[in-house]
């Protein structure tokens, strides 16, 4: 679905803001897909990402008289559903026990056009890739997953955080570094 | 000597000027000049080139990742439901 132009979009939250649930509706239609991939790729599990991503709009809609305009609407939602997402991870048994993605295969059709082993190389490192962004703490996983996989700028993905630039660079620099490591040991055992 | 110490320290210099802005290198905020700079570091010195290549490849890996999950089919209108449920 194309994305609505900010005048739009901002129609849309003011008659939503104004009780309109239609209009609410039509924002919800919108950003849904979007919010879910941040939640999926956060928490890692396409159940839960989904009863999330419900319960996000549930808040949004509850609260949507709240959102001052300051900011992006998806960022103000990506920050309600991200917040709900640290609320259940929180809940969960100790990293290890968590469940994979690869558990949940996905719908789209891979890309067969190249060779075998490239394939599984690429398989690999995916892997390797998705388990350290799950093994880092959430107040870390949460800015890499912004930044680098949703391709957020700084300042909007702080603004989600509720962080300063400085303190989320901070922690986007260490997540990077963890999974870098994490690259780093799986590339040296290619070697 | 002197010389080879002025060159060590030198490098060193370098060495953690480079390290602080990896980061802002792959964020594209470093001057033209930065750039060259850092890369020239990385150029001579085999752990930056290493950090930096690793990282090229981790920060590509992840934005791969944006490519899926497939949401499922119905997000949306699941979403509504449950609003219009709520009354």
């Amino acid at each position: 679905m194309p994305r609505l132009s900010t005048q739009e979009e901002g129609v849309l939250i003011e008659r939503a803001q104004a009780g309109d649930r239609f209009a609410f509706e039509e924002l919800v239609r919108r950003n849904a897909d979007r919010l879910y991939a941040v939640v999926l790729r956060f928490l890692g599990d396409s159940r839960e990402a989904e009863d999330v991503t419900q319960e996000a709009f549930l808040r949004a809609w509850r609260g949507i008289g709240g959102f001052k305009g300051g900011s992006q609407f998806y960022t103000w939602l990506y920050r309600i559903g991200l917040n709900e997402a640290k609320r259940r991870a929180a809940r969960r048994p100790p990293p290890g026990k968590l469940t994979s993605l690869d558990e949940h295969p996905h719908t789209e059709a891979p890309d067969w056009s190249e060779a075998p082993e490239t394939r599984a190389a690429e398989g690999e490192l995916r892997g390797v890739l998705e388990r350290a962004v799950r093994a880092l703490a959430p107040d870390y996983r949460a800015p890499l997953v912004l930044r680098d996989v949703e391709g957020l700028s700084t300042a909007e993905a702080a603004d989600v955080m509720g962080l300063g630039e400085a303190a989320f660079k901070s922690r986007l620099h260490r997540a990077r570094l963890a999974v870098r490591a994490a690259i780093d040991e799986y590339l040296e055992e290619e070697r | 000597m002197i010389r080879r110490w002025l060159q060590k320290r030198r490098f060193m210099h370098e060495h953690r000027w480079t390290g602080a802005r990896m980061d802002a290198y792959f964020d594209d905020e470093l001057s033209s000049r930065e750039r060259h700079r850092l890369e020239a570091h990385a150029g001579i010195c085999p752990e930056c080139k290493r950090m930096l290549a690793t990282l090229r490849k981790t920060l590509e890996g992840l934005r791969g990742l944006s490519r899926d999950p497939s949401p499922p089919a119905g997000l949306a209108d699941s979403v509504i439901e449950r609003l219009r449920g709520q009354g």
